[in-house]
């Protein structure tokens, strides 16, 4: 797997030039060389979050196909002492004119655009609030109480206390990318400051909010990536004391964060509020594989003192190459169970994060080592805290042996006690309030939203799929039913269909007879209201030919759980609508909140898939489902302390968080590798497991622990956002990680002190010589995997020539198998040595000892020998986790010593 | 509400039908510097009869999502004592047959338009005053502003004949106009391709900004001959940017006849047949 490494050590010109040559053809990819701007596009509507193929989305595109228009944007300006004066009416009919005449407005909808029709006799007049005014001042007093009796304006043109005065400015384009460049909100704001100066004026709508998130997560993206860069300089500057060290990791990241945004946008993926946390999570596990791989390089400085920089550049990669793709490995299992994710923008964050994470762990081995040696660290000073942390490890280590079983008692029941607070989570984000209490797109929000009746817009499509249908009045009865529904809703504050048109028109063309304000009995009355009356604003209510239709109600609730209640109620309303009447609630919020709830099915099969290919990779890499899970579980108490924290404290599960049990999964569970690898070393060198936790603790707390703060200090960086999401999945994970490196320092070293392991690694670079299931009589009938297992699972010591390795009259219960060598068998009588027998490779010795007996001769090496020592308990090892294994060497253990008695009883025959 | 449409219906369903010689019925007065385009102007003046009736109008107009609907209608207009009156009556749909139209322009400039509405299911006749120039009228693509537009346009003495063009295979004078500020209008430009033989438009583009957002346009097959008349029996309106569009189509043209006075009258014109 890692054959190439070699070639590349010896290449480092090479691969510094392609690499750099490689960043250049990416910056070129991700930067328009004439703006200097990124070419990455960030597309801030919650439709991004939803499948293009997505049936919901596929409803609001009919809708808007129908029935035209984007949701418009509101203006709403403050009319000190009341709209309602001859001078205000005024400035509000000239700020129309001049919002109008503002590049990309198509119309606009205010008291001096909407049409107030008033009867007198036979004769209808059909002019706006302001030209009536203007025409006669005395109508200026009926104007509020005209508003109120109106469905369509009540509460839409002015505020309930008479004061504010809203435009809704249609306009003809969608994109918050234009409708910042132009600074859409400043020209407005310019044009209300010209018409009434001082004036306060508030701004919103989808557009005006995507814009502003848009413009958020492009502050969050230029600020996240930088702070991580600088917050993780410090750690390592301060950790290797090296510039150079620090200057080789910063462009190794660096370069991989360009070939991720390259491509990312060869790839034409835009970037949202999931896909934006990916450039800083990036450059936090970048560094943090520098960690790992700058330890090794100072560490080659004192293991090969005078080695040429090709060759500690090969030690190097050799050294972190299975560690740092293990790594990589885990955490791309992480992010790429996001992909069973029913959300497209989740699922491009599984790719993105996953090219990433691939483009950073490739430089780190292969780029890195290269740059340290071009650089030229050899005279840097030591790296920082080796000894506190060595001391800190050992004391650690005992505590985790003295309190081992409390600390798995503990996270016993941390595990159930988290998951019952998980069961209070609910999925659910927050739109605008996703925005701090002071940004000025939230203030307007909500001011326009508490003034008007609600700012979030809630569409209901009704389709018939017969024509003429809502012309019948049988038909509009059921829809009247519902609107009254509608208005009774606590989260409605205002509905609006082509009924409440159709009343008003009926009302006009009868007198303004209250009477009249009623459905004609009639369809073709119906008929003749809406086509002769309607004019171009039923066009947008009802589709030409009566089968189609849209109800738009405003609501006052803002975070995707209310809404989602509401919602819940609302579907049940619909579903009850007799036929041919079929409606479906739809919209930019609905998707959203469609969009939020599709989080909580994917999310916990994702979860379990994570968990599940971590565990199995690490079986594998263990060699044992046991020793998978006893590596899993400390990565799987973070992740329910995260879920039982995200209910404790009412956090809901939203695009973000959704992400942090995977990330997380994927992430800590290098540290729990980082250590299990380093035990099962030192064990195996140390023979036994208790010393080695020591050993390991101390070796492995100050790399692991930098690595975490690292990236713990790449996701507080997140902290920075104006987005709330954002900044809880900067607290969360950066929590999380914290919780998965207490497991690893607690809970790992006490699962793992009774456990032997045996590593997929040294399985395949285990020598037991040439057919060693023929040459060695116990492993007669294994394959050379039982072999190796075996072998692993006891120890493999080399000794000396001239060695002594049993004494005569030793109580001991060891057998050895030797591997390679020679030793002779001999007792001492009467100060004479007399050698009984020499025994070379597959020989089995001991035995009498294991079954009890003393030693009965001593046994001396005559050449350097490998051995194989194993006991009783070595062997129940195995009869537990290979039983298959065991009961063959069981077997052969057996024949060997019925050959031997039968080799003894011949002889004293 | 936008009943203020009906203020343009009968000029606008001349124009419709006759596409700019209807425009010019406003026109009479306009004298272009430029000698070249007078006499297109002039040409197309000519078209324009004293009397008109169309015995079969259909608007058929298809919204975005392709829906279609379709109304159906005779038309009758006149000048009286050079103003002019003009009459719609609805024929199908079955539901909405019966709805009549009435316009009567006024002499003051200071006065809007006389208009009257008749719906069966009121059985009675409202005049409307007031409302926007800018609505559709029926729900289709066309709306008074077009035209105004086209009406202002002819009137500009600014106007500008470009270099003649192949249209349809036939030879057409091009005419650019720009409005006049004061006009108000929404649209910022119109340009008008003429055919050379018959005096008619057979496209107009109404420009917003620098692209156009509406375009009416006409095959020359369309091309029909009334008396000395010349008008089109089919043509279309789109809206670019919507995505909507509209063909008008009439049949049964006659001009110069002679057209009873109860059709413009507001107390008798949706009386009968």
């Amino acid at each position: 797997m890692f054959f190439w490494i070699p070639r590349v050590a010896r290449h480092p010109r090479a691969l510094l030039a392609a690499v750099l040559l490689l960043a250049g053809v990416a910056a070129a990819l991700s930067v328009d060389p004439r703006t200097l701007r990124p070419r990455l596009r960030i597309d801030p509507s919650a439709e991004a979050l939803l499948p293009a193929h997505d049936a919901d989305r596929a409803v609001l595109e009919r809708l808007r196909r129908t029935f035209g228009d984007e949701d418009p944007v509101i203006v709403a300006v403050r009319f000190a002492p009341s709209v309602f004066t001859a001078e205000n009416l005024e400035k509000i009919d000239a700020l129309s004119g001049r919002l109008q005449k503002l590049p990309g407005v198509r119309s606009v909808f205010s008291l001096a655009t909407a049409p107030n029709p008033l009867a007198s006799g036979d004769e209808l007049t059909v002019t706006s609030f302001t030209a009536q005014a203007r025409a006669n001042p005395a109508q200026i007093a009926r104007l509020p109480q005209q508003l109120a009796a109106n469905p369509l304006y009540r509460g839409t043109l002015v505020s309930r206390d008479g004061t504010i005065a809203a435009f809704a400015l249609r306009l003809d384009y969608s994109d918050p990318a234009r409708y910042v460049r132009e600074d859409f909100s400043g020209r407005v704001r310019a044009a209300a400051a010209t018409v009434a100066p001082g004036a306060p004026v508030w701004i919103t709508g989808t557009l005006p909010v995507r814009a502003a998130t848009a413009a958020a997560l492009s502050r969050t993206l230029a600020f996240s990536v930088p702070a991580v860069f600088v917050l993780v300089a410090l750690l390592l500057l301060v950790a290797f004391r090296s510039l150079r060290a620090l200057f080789a990791a910063l462009l190794t990241v660096g370069i991989a964060l360009l070939l991720t945004l390259a491509t990312a946008t060869a790839l034409r993926m835009e970037f949202n509020l999931v896909t934006a946390i990916v450039p800083a999570l990036v450059v936090a596990i970048g560094l943090s594989y520098s960690i790992h791989l700058l330890a090794a390089y100072f560490l080659s400085r004192s293991m090969i003192p005078q080695a040429a920089p090709a060759e500690r550049a090969e030690w190097v990669m050799k050294r972190i190459a299975v560690g740092l793709t293990l790594s990589a490995t885990t955490t791309i299992v992480g992010f790429l169970s996001l992909l069973l994710n029913p959300l497209p923008a989740i699922r491009a964050f599984a790719w993105l994060a996953t090219i990433g994470t691939l483009y950073v762990g490739f430089l780190t081995l292969s780029f890195t080592p290269a740059l340290l040696n071009a650089l030229g660290c050899d005279d840097e000073p030591p790296p920082f805290g080796q000894r506190l942390f060595a001391a800190l490890g050992q004391r650690l280590a005992r505590f985790d042996t003295r309190y081992r079983i409390q600390i798995i008692a503990v996270a016993l029941v941390l595990i159930p006690l988290d998951l019952w607070f998980a069961t209070r989570i609910r999925a659910g984000t927050e739109f605008i309030q996703g925005f701090s209490a002071k940004a000025q797109v939230r203030r307007d929000f909500e001011a326009i939203n508490r003034a008007f009746d609600g700012a979030n817009l809630v569409q209901i499509l009704i389709d018939t799929h017969v024509n003429d249908a809502l012309a019948d009045p049988a038909q509009i009865r059921p829809l009247q039913a519902l609107e009254d529904w509608l208005r009774k809703q606590p989260e409605v504050g205002a509905v609006v269909s082509y009924i409440d048109q159709l009343k008003v028109l009926n009302r006009a063309l009868n007198g303004d007879d209250p009477v009249y304000f009623a459905v004609p009995d009639s369809a073709a009355a119906v008929k003749q209201l809406l086509v002769f009356g309607g004019g171009e604003a039923i066009q947008h209510l009802v589709d030409p030919r009566f089968s189609s239709a849209v109800i738009t109600a405003r609501i006052t609730v803002d975070d995707s759980i209310a809404i989602g209640d509401f919602l819940e109620r609302l579907d049940a309303q619909l579903r009850a609508l007799p036929p041919p009447l079929a409606a479906q609630a739809t919209g930019s919020t609905v998707l959203a909140v469609h969009a939020v709830n599709a989080l909580a099915g994917g999310h916990l099969a994702s979860i379990l898939i994570a968990g599940f290919a971590i565990w199995a990779l690490l079986s594998v890499m263990f060699y044992s489902m046991r020793a998978g899970f006893i590596a899993t579980l400390p990565n799987v108490v973070p992740v329910c302390v995260y879920f039982g924290t995200l209910g404790l404290l009412h956090i809901s599960l939203n695009p973000t968080t959704s992400l942090i049990a995977c990330i997380v999964l994927g992430i800590a569970v290098n540290d729990t590798v980082h250590f299990l690898a380093r035990f099962n070393a030192d064990a195996r060198e140390r023979g036994a497991e208790t010393g080695a936790i020591a050993s390991a603790l101390a070796a492995v707390l100050r790399p692991i622990t930098l690595a975490t703060a690292a990236l713990c200090l790449g996701f507080l960086a997140f902290t920075g956002s104006e987005l709330r999401a954002q900044v809880q999945f900067g607290w969360l994970s950066a929590w999380t990680l914290f919780c998965a490196w207490i497991a690893d320092m607690l809970l790992t070293p006490a699962l793992g002190s009774k456990l032997r392991i045996v590593t997929l690694w040294d399985l395949l670079r285990l020598d037991l010589g040439v057919s060693p299931q023929h040459t060695i009589p116990l492993f007669s009938g294994l394959s050379m995997r039982q072999a190796r297992l075996f072998a692993l699972l006891s120890r493999m010591e080399e000794v000396p020539a001239g060695t002594r390795i049993i004494r005569e009259g030793d109580y001991a219960r060891d057998i050895y198998v030797i591997l390679d060598g020679n030793v002779e068998v001999l007792v001492e009588r009467h100060g004479e040595r007399k050698r009984l027998a020499t025994l070379g490779r597959g020989a089995v010795i001991g035995e009498a000892g294991f079954f009890g007996q003393r030693r009965t001769a001593h046994i001396d090496t005559l050449t350097p020998v490998r051995l194989l020592r194993f006991d009783s308990q070595d062997l129940e090892r195995l009869r537990l986790r290979y039983p298959a294994t065991a009961a063959t060497v069981f077997r052969n253990l057996n024949r060997i010593q019925a050959e031997r008695i039968a080799r003894m009883t011949a002889m004293v025959s | 509400m936008r009943i203020g449409v009906l203020r343009g219906v009968s000029l606008y369903v001349l124009q419709g039908a006759v596409l700019s010689a209807a425009a010019l019925f406003a026109v009479a007065a306009a004298a272009p510097g430029d000698p070249a385009l007078a006499k297109v102007l002039a040409c197309m003046r000519a078209n324009v009869p004293p009397t008109l009736r169309i015995q079969d109008l259909e608007l058929q107009a298809t919204d975005r999502a392709g829906g279609t609907r379709t109304l159906k209608g005779r038309l009758y207009a006149l000048r009286e004592h050079g103003l002019l009156r003009a009459m719609l009556r609805i024929a199908a749909p079955p539901d909405l047959a019966g709805a009549a139209y009435l316009v009567r322009e006024t002499a003051e400039a200071s006065r809007a338009d006389e208009m009257y509405l008749y719906l069966p299911a009121l059985n009675r006749v409202r005049r409307i005053a007031g409302a926007s120039a800018e609505d559709s009228f029926l729900g289709t693509d066309f709306s008074y502003s077009e035209l105004k537009q086209i009406e202002n346009a002819f009137n500009d003495a600014d106007g500008q004949l470009e270099a003649p063009a192949q249209l349809d295979g036939r030879t057409v004078d091009v005419l650019a106009f720009r409005p006049r500020a004061a006009a108000g209008s929404r649209y910022s430009a119109l340009r008008a391709w003429v055919d050379r033989k018959t005096c008619v438009a057979l496209k107009v583009d109404f420009y917003e900004g620098a692209a156009p957002r509406k375009e009416l346009s006409a095959s020359a097959s369309a091309l029909a001959r009334s008396g000395s008349y010349w008008y089109l029996t089919q043509a279309e309106m789109r809206d670019l940017k919507d995505g909507t569009r509209t063909v008008l189509r009439i049949t049964g043209v006659t001009s110069g006849a002679d057209l009873a006075a109860r059709y413009f009258d507001p107390h008798s014109f949706y009386l009968g047949n």
